[in-house]
């Protein structure tokens, strides 16, 4: 038998088989349906009629066109800056704090974390009702110190339904950064800190000198989530506003499924999601690529 | 540092912490007394409930119930599937060697930055034609389907850290690659195959995504999307909405309170090497 054709040995065989339901999966639900919204993005079609008109580029030129586009795009990139800044500082903020042996550690760890563990649908429902403009929580309260002037139509303004909805996106995902952080600090050797604080250093200079730098691997986790999560954004917007007033909190995703299924207008959707494809690619690919590339190295040691 | 100085140090973290406490805690608390409160009493937000007014509950139940159940039904054999399946994807790029294997991981680790606007109308129409829709068993595959990516990336990384010599000695005894995984490196995996249950369980408890654009009756609608219709219509009744919000977060609230060790552990020792 010529070499080529060499069966492959009892090892690579199994790593096949196994290989090949994951894979065909992946083909199936991944592949096959990107390819196949590229292709509809290239046409006009309303989901129903038998046949699709082909309009090549035109509901990509179109969607260049359209300030509601626009400010959907700008809203995903404002999504992105605020994830992978505010949960993740408070995170590392409330997890500091926490690490210097407060009493009653495990009652704080817990309340930080719970709003994590719940649907982004009941984070909706919860904070609609926070926010609602005449006897929610946040209005009542400043009302009771006096600053009733402040309230605001929260989820009702253009100018701040944006902020509103960041608000109840902290409360809910900033555990997550919270408990990794927390962890990671558990796992950093005492004697680390212990030399940081012979050789007299305060304890701000031994948090970012010894502490955060050996931190890396939990950073390194919360911010890539946190951007995954900021580019699939959907579910809190459109429970919560369906990414009104005006659209002034839409998101892209929630723009795609308005036009797909609200609509009906099948290719400009795609068109949507294929430029939400592409700017997820060019924010998260780096992160992937550093993440295969990072476990590879980390073995070879 | 002087003993003042560290006690007044003390006392502001301690403060910081508290007034997040709060924070964290208040909206969870008001949703509780207001899921209590008979509807007169729902403007004073405030103020304790008079007595417990359980129609809330009773409402909410009687419009979602059937969808708890169905959430119930669609979660718990998804997430079975779904670490299964990152588990079986996982084993043979952990050991694998040589560019394929990494060619593989590479690609199939892309499908996580991959927003699931691009696959949702050609999906629609794929699990139409399957005969799929609005079956609570099209809602078991498309969960398994779409977690391949996270799911493997968190159990290869977590097979990493396994001891290798484990697998050369197993081999050497004559066992082969498929028996060391089931009998073998499985059993020795329940941590982090515990932290992506968890993991799992959230993700697919709480998506309304694939359930509103893949579910349309009580067939199959989970519990998200009911909320979601109830939150969003132009009268709420806030009672029973907080009632059966509240209902909906118990379950994988409770997983996590009781999971919390194993799901730190599995998340650190697993994805975070």
């Amino acid at each position: 038998m010529p070499p080529r054709l060499k069966m492959p040995n009892r090892t690579t065989r199994t790593h096949i088989a196994f290989l090949a339901l994951p894979v065909a999966l992946f083909v199936t639900f991944y592949i096959y349906p990107i390819i196949s919204s590229i292709h509809l993005s290239l046409h006009s079609w309303d989901g129903f009629s038998p046949s699709m008109r082909w309009v090549g580029l035109q509901n990509y030129v179109t969607l260049l066109g359209q300030p509601r586009f626009f400010n959907a795009v700008i809203n995903n990139v404002t999504w992105v800056v605020f994830m992978l800044i505010v949960p993740t500082g408070t995170g590392l903020l409330l997890a500091a704090l926490l690490d210097r042996g407060i009493r009653g550690e495990s009652v704080f760890r817990i309340l930080f974390f719970l709003p994590f563990t719940i649907p982004a649908v009941a984070v909706a429902a919860i904070w609609r009702w926070m926010y609602e403009p005449s006897n929610g929580l946040l209005t009542t309260v400043l009302e009771l110190v006096g600053l009733g002037g402040l309230a605001q139509n929260w989820l009702g303004d253009p100018a701040i339904v944006n902020f509103s909805l960041m608000g109840a996106v902290a409360w809910w995902t900033t555990g997550f950064a919270f408990l990794v952080f927390f962890a990671g600090l558990r796992n950093i050797p005492t004697e680390c800190i212990e030399a940081a604080r012979i050789e007299g250093a305060t304890p701000w200079q031994t948090f970012w000198k010894v502490s955060f730098p050996l931190l890396w691997p939990s950073t390194i986790i919360v911010l890539g989530m946190s951007a995954i999560d900021a580019m699939r954004l959907f579910d809190v917007v459109w429970a919560t506003t369906q990414g009104g007033p005006a659209y002034s909190s839409e998101v892209l995703a929630v723009q795609m499924y308005d036009l797909a299924f609200g609509r009906f207008a099948m290719g400009r959707a795609s068109a949507v999601a294929v430029y939400l494809l592409l700017l997820s690619a060019v924010i998260i690919m780096p992160y992937i690529y550093y993440m295969s590339k990072r476990v590879t190295e980390s073995e070879a040691e | 540092m002087s003993n003042a100085l560290a006690q007044r140090q003390t006392a502001l973290t301690r403060t910081i912490l508290i007034v997040f406490a709060i924070i964290f805690a208040a909206p969870l608390v008001v949703a509780t007394l207001t899921s209590f409160k008979s509807p007169p009493e729902l403007t004073r937000v405030l103020s304790l409930p008079s007595e417990l007014y359980w129609q809330n509950y009773q409402a909410a139940f009687e419009r979602m119930g059937r969808s708890f159940f169905n959430s119930i039904a669609i979660t718990v054999p998804a997430v079975a599937l779904s670490i299964l399946i990152g588990a079986v994807a996982g084993y043979p790029l952990a050991y694998m060697r040589g560019s394929s294997g990494k060619l593989v991981y590479f690609l199939l680790l892309t499908g996580m930055l991959v927003p699931f606007q691009i696959v949702q109308i050609p999906l629609f129409f794929l699990i139409q034609r399957l005969g799929l829709y609005d079956t609570i068993a099209g809602m078991w595959l498309v969960h398994t389907a779409y977690a391949v990516p996270f799911c493997t990336f968190f159990m290869r990384n977590f097979f990493a850290s396994v001891p290798r010599s484990m697998y050369e000695a197993a081999l050497i005894d004559g066992c082969s690659p498929a028996r060391y995984f089931w009998k073998l490196l499985l059993p020795a995996s329940t941590s982090g195959l515990a932290a992506l249950a968890i993991i799992q369980s959230r993700a697919i408890w709480n998506d309304l995504l694939f359930a509103i654009t893949l579910t349309s009756s009580d067939a199959a609608r989970p519990v998200t999307v009911e909320i979601s219709g109830f939150a969003s219509s132009l009268q709420v009744e806030y009672g029973p909405l907080m009632a059966a919000t509240l209902v909906s977060v118990l379950p994988v609230m409770a997983a996590y309170l009781l999971f919390q060790k194993s799901f730190v552990r599995g998340l650190l020792g697993g994805a975070g090497k």
